[in-house]
Order: structure tokens, then C-alpha cells, then sequence
């Protein structure tokens, strides 16, 4: 068994040596020799518990599998390594500094997005989510690596392979954001009462849409049924007390009136994700009454058939006797 | 079919009892019309809707079950399964109304019969009945034309279709519904219109799982059923047995020679 122990180091020291630093897979390989073994957590000096491995088949496989390890992780805040600690564009600096809290890590590897996404990071900024992190400075609010997963292993949004609607609550593979998916990972923070009650939203957005008609047959398998992002926006996302937002006042009557031809303003109150409870009286209690309802016809009927078989029961049973009493 | 047959369960396990309700033979046809061809056609169109109604609906309500999907691909998707659910619930309330109609043609001919009006007897008849339930009453309650069972079967199908009917017009509808619900509602109609059609539909179900399939199916002297859906006749020793009053009614003659006949027996 001792030759083959010996034979993956020796194989990683020949990689190491003889393939040319400079070719970007043959970079990215150095990277993943320990960083593809590397497990557990690792404690970064700003106390942040965090995770040094990267999977280098799924990042070969993502989307963004041909780029080189270094395009983002331009620098790093407590360096191990040599070599990378060049200069970094003021304006990814920036942006690093914005999201410092947010992503205390590598905030530069993060904001390193804006890179190729600038318009699209130009949209988050101005959300709600987006806002929320930059100007407030809050940890809440979603940026790229939220929604679209590990950053090593994104892949396109087409690529939805999750058994449909997540099986059990969007776990699946293939893209975090792809329709079959959306939902959950949304739900991901919009599920924590925590983050309902800091901000002012239903406790249970998710549950109400899953019980809505628009979420059963979405999770019963329907396609082009409206998501979170079919409403609220994906990376332009706004409160709903934004006047821009669609879901704002009005702005519904158009929203809706995309799918449900002539839609007014009567019609879009329909949708809420508020939860039922006392300060919507009516359908709170009208449903108690129909569950009581429900409950008395129900047992009702049941006491009247066991009774009617009491009596059957005991009809043929002394029949059977007096019979019997006569054949004797 | 004859009747003979089809009192053979009640002949084994009552053989004393049914002797005593045999009636005099003579003069008396074998079968009596119940449900006319037009009662036929509404109930058939209505349990036939009502399946297919529970069938595509059951999964909507349990959507979060695992089975669910496979049981909505059955029916092709849920924009299929929509479908049909929506045809059939269109159908039920096409076949409540002609029932509506047929009733009120029959009542402008002057042939309406009021039997299936619930009145003080039926309170009565089930007091006797539970009673009789109990063991603590010999006498079984004497039923007319049709039984305090029946008649809850009845008037449940017209409180449901209209609770049920009425909130899936509304959602299938949606748009239009908007239209005539007033401003004042939109609060909480939509979520009131969407319990009474979910709510009352599971109701629906059980009450007809458990109460119908039981008087009219499981029940020893009718199992596996009454013909009497398809073919619109009772055997009149059926008539008799379960429904005294409206032998009685049908048959004066035939009804008194029995309770002669009774009358003897207990004498001698």
C-alpha cells in the first residue's frame, strides 16, 4: 500500500512543477490543488467563520469555469498567498467598501462582479436590496452570490435541472434562479420571521403564495405561472412603497392586467401574502365556521351510521337467536 | 329484474320480518317508477360532474402533497386539469339549472309533488329512528315517499352547488367577478370566495363519501346499490318495506289487506 500513498503527492508536485504558471487552467489548477482539498471552516481575521473550498469540477462546469481564479480575487484581506496583492480599480474599491458589511470576507472578490455585470450591478444598486446594503449599510438584502449561489458554481439560468420546483422546497441542481427554483430561494430570507418582522412585510409571504392558486399549480408543476421575480423585479427589485415599484398602488392594474384581461383595482386586492388572521375578520372566522360546519355534519353523519349498524347489527343477531330458538 | 331478487339479503338476515311484509301479490305491479328518465339524466350528469370535480380539485387543495403532481400530469397539467375542472363545474351547473327548470315546468303542468320538502315529520321520523337506533323503540319510524336521509341528501347538493358554484363562477372568472363586487369588499372577498370554494368542496366530498355511499351503497340491503339511478324503478315490495306511507298511498287497498293480514297473525 505504500507505493500508492505516495503517488497523488507526487503526481500534485509534477503538476506543480512542470505546468507553466501564466496559462489560466493550469493557474486555476494550482489554486484547486489545495483549495480543491481544503475542508472545514477557516476563521478570517475579522472573526468570519468561512469555507476555503471550491469544487473544481463544478466550477470547470459553470458559466464562468474558463475565467482565472485571480479575475476576481483581485486581493485578499489577510494574504496567505503571494502574488496577488496588485492594484485594485477604485471603483471595484468602492463598491468593496460599500458592501463592506455585508460581505466582510472578500468584499473585493464580491463586488469584483461589476466587472462584466455593470448594468446589471448599476439595477441591484438602486433596488431595494441594493439599498438596503449600501446605503443603510445593513447586512440584510440580497446581492449576486444570494440568489445565484456560489459564486464557483453558477451556472445559466436555463440550465434548471432541479427535479421541478425543488421536490422538497427547491433543493435541486442547476440554477438557484431558474424558474423551478426561484421561489425557494427567495424564501431562503423572505421564510424568516426575523427578517418579516425587521422590515415590515407578511411573516408569510411564501406560505400565502404557496397556498394561492398562482403557487399550488406552480408547485404542481405548471409553467409560466408568475414567481416572486414575475411581480417584484429580479435585480431592480423595489418596495412596494416605491412608486416605481410594479406592485406599487396602480402600477398592479397593469402588472396583472398582463395575464388577467381587464383587471381593475377591486381585481389586483386579491393578491396580499397576507397571512389570515384577526385583523381580516370575515375570511378569518368565515373559515372557523365552515371548518365548525364541516366538523358537526361530519360527525353527525358518522353517529348516525355507526348507530344505524348498532341496529343492524343487533336486528340479525336476535333474529339468528329467535330462529335458532324455534328450529329447536 | 325482479323484486324478489333483490330483497334476497333482507330474506336471509330477516326471514320472520320480511314475511310479515310481504304484500298481498295480487292487482299489484312489480316495480314502481321513482325517478323518471329527466331525474335519471340530472343525477347521472350530476355524479358524473361531481367525480371529475373532486378528481381535478382534490390536488389543487393538497397541492403541497408529493402525489399531487403525478395525479395532475394524469390529467394533463394543471392547465389541463383547469380545464376539465372548470368544464365539469360548468356542466353541475348546467344540470342544477335544468333540475331548477324541470321542477318549475312540472309545477306549471300542475304535476309537482312537494315530497322532497323537509316538514315537522322528518324531525320526528328521526327522533324515532334513533330511538328505534337504540334499542329503545320496536317501531321503526314509517317513511313517505322519501326518508329524512334522502332529503339531507337532496338539499345538501343545493346548498352546495350554490356555495360551491357560486365562489367558482367567481374564480374562474375573475375579472368579471371584480366587476360586480363592491369596492367596499375587495378586503376580504377574494380570500372569503376561495375558502367557501375550498372548504365547502372538501365537505362536499366527505359528506358524500360517507353519508350517500353508505344509505345508498354500503349498506347491507342495498349493497353493491339501488338500481332505482338507472333503471327509475323500485321494486314495490321495496316500496313497502321502506316506504310505508307512500305504498300506502299508491296501493290503499293492498295496504289495508296487509295490516289485516298483520292484525290476524297477532291474533292467532
Amino acid at each position: 500500500m505504500r507505493p500508492r500513498t505516495l503517488v497523488l503527492p507526487f503526481v500534485l508536485l509534477l503538476f506543480y512543477v512542470f505546468i507553466p504558471l501564466g496559462d489560466i487552467y493550469a493557474d486555476n489548477l494550482s489554486c484547486l490543488i489545495c483549495h480543491g482539498e481544503l475542508k472545514g471552516t477557516y476563521v478570517t481575521q475579522q472573526g468570519v467563520t468561512t469555507s476555503l473550498h471550491v469544487d473544481g469540477e463544478k466550477y470547470t462546469a459553470s458559466v464562468h469555469g474558463d475565467l482565472e481564479c485571480t479575475f476576481c480575487h483581485l486581493k485578499y484581506q489577510d494574504n496567505p498567498h503571494t502574488g496577488t496583492d496588485g492594484e485594485v480599480d477604485e471603483s471595484i474599491a468602492q463598491i468593496a467598501r460599500g458592501i463592506g458589511n455585508k460581505s466582510p470576507v472578500d468584499p473585493i472578490a464580491q463586488a469584483a462582479c461589476t466587472q462584466c455585470h455593470e448594468e446589471i450591478y448599476l439595477e441591484v444598486r438602486e433596488s431595494v436590496h441594493g439599498k438596503n446594503i449600501f446605503e443603510k449599510g445593513e447586512t440584510d438584502g440580497a446581492l449576486c452570490v444570494d440568489c445565484h449561489g456560489s459564486p464557483h458554481e453558477i451556472v445559466a439560468v436555463s440550465q434548471a435541472v432541479g427535479n421541478g420546483h425543488g421536490g422538497e422546497h427547491g433543493e435541486g441542481v442547476g440554477s438557484a434562479v431558474a424558474y423551478d427554483r426561484i421561489v425557494h430561494t427567495c424564501g431562503k430570507c423572505h421564510e424568516k420571521k426575523s427578517v418579516s418582522l425587521k422590515y415590515g412585510f407578511s411573516t408569510k409571504i411564501i406560505e400565502r403564495y404557496n397556498e394561492s392558486f398562482h403557487g399550488k399549480k406552480y408547485h404542481l408543476g405548471g409553467k409560466n405561472l408568475p414567481v416572486c421575480t414575475t411581480c417584484h423585479g429580479a435585480h431592480d427589485i423595489r418596495s412596494d412603497k416605491d412608486p416605481a415599484a410594479m406592485v406599487y398602488g396602480e402600477n398592479k392594474i397593469t402588472l396583472c392586467g398582463q395575464c388577467h384581461a381587464g383587471a381593475n383595482t377591486k381585481f389586483v386586492a386579491a393578491i396580499t401574502h397576507k397571512p389570515l388572521g384577526k385583523d381580516n375578520p370575515i375570511p378569518f372566522y368565515a373559515e372557523k365556521v365552515l371548518i365548525l360546519l364541516t366538523f358537526t355534519v361530519i360527525s353527525g353523519c358518522a353517529l348516525h351510521i355507526l348507530l344505524d349498524i348498532f341496529a343492524l347489527i343487533r336486528t340479525t343477531v336476535t333474529t339468528r337467536r329467535r330462529v335458532s330458538s324455534h328450529e329447536r | 329484474m325482479n323484486g324478489k331478487e333483490w330483497s334476497m339479503p333482507a330474506e336471509g338476515a330477516l326471514p320472520e320480518v320480511h314475511d310479515q311484509s310481504m304484500p298481498a301479490a295480487e292487482g299489484l305491479p312489480e316495480e314502481v317508477e321513482r325517478f323518471n328518465i329527466h331525474y335519471r339524466i340530472q343525477h347521472v350528469l350530476m355524479l358524473s360532474s361531481f367525480l371529475v370535480l373532486f378528481f381535478t380539485g382534490w390536488a389543487l387543495k393538497f397541492s403541497e402533497v408529493e402525489t399531487s403532481k403525478s395525479w395532475i400530469q394524469f390529467w394533463g397539467g394543471t392547465k389541463s386539469a383547469g380545464l376539465v375542472h372548470r368544464t365539469a363545474g360548468i356542466v353541475m351547473l348546467l344540470d342544477s339549472i335544468y333540475h331548477v327548470c324541470y321542477l318549475l315546468y312540472r309545477f306549471s303542468k300542475g304535476k309537482l309533488r312537494w315530497d322532497i320538502i323537509p316538514v315537522w315529520k322528518d324531525v320526528t321520523d328521526a327522533y324515532q329512528n334513533i330511538l328505534y337506533f337504540l334499542g329503545l323503540s320496536k317501531e321503526k319510524p314509517q317513511f313517505r315517499k322519501f326518508t329524512y336521509l334522502q332529503k339531507f341528501d337532496y338539499w345538501a347538493v343545493f346548498w352546495g352547488v350554490f356555495i360551491i358554484g357560486s365562489s367558482g363562477l367567481a374564480l374562474t372568472f375573475p375579472t368579471k367577478a371584480a366587476l360586480i363586487f363592491p369596492q367596499w369588499t375587495t378586503n376580504w372577498i377574494w380570500e372569503l370566495v376561495y375558502i367557501m370554494h375550498s372548504d365547502e368542496a372538501l365537505l362536499a366530498i366527505i359528506f358524500i363519501l360517507f353519508w350517500h355511499f353508505y344509505n345508498e351503497h354500503l349498506r347491507p340491503d342495498v349493497f353493491p346499490m339501488s338500481w332505482v339511478w338507472i333503471t327509475g324503478k323500485l321494486p314495490v315490495e321495496e316500496l313497502e318495506e321502506k316506504h310505508p306511507l307512500e305504498f300506502k298511498r299508491l296501493f290503499p287497498e293492498a295496504a289495508a289487506q296487509v295490516e289485516d293480514g298483520k292484525k290476524h297473525e297477532a291474533e292467532s
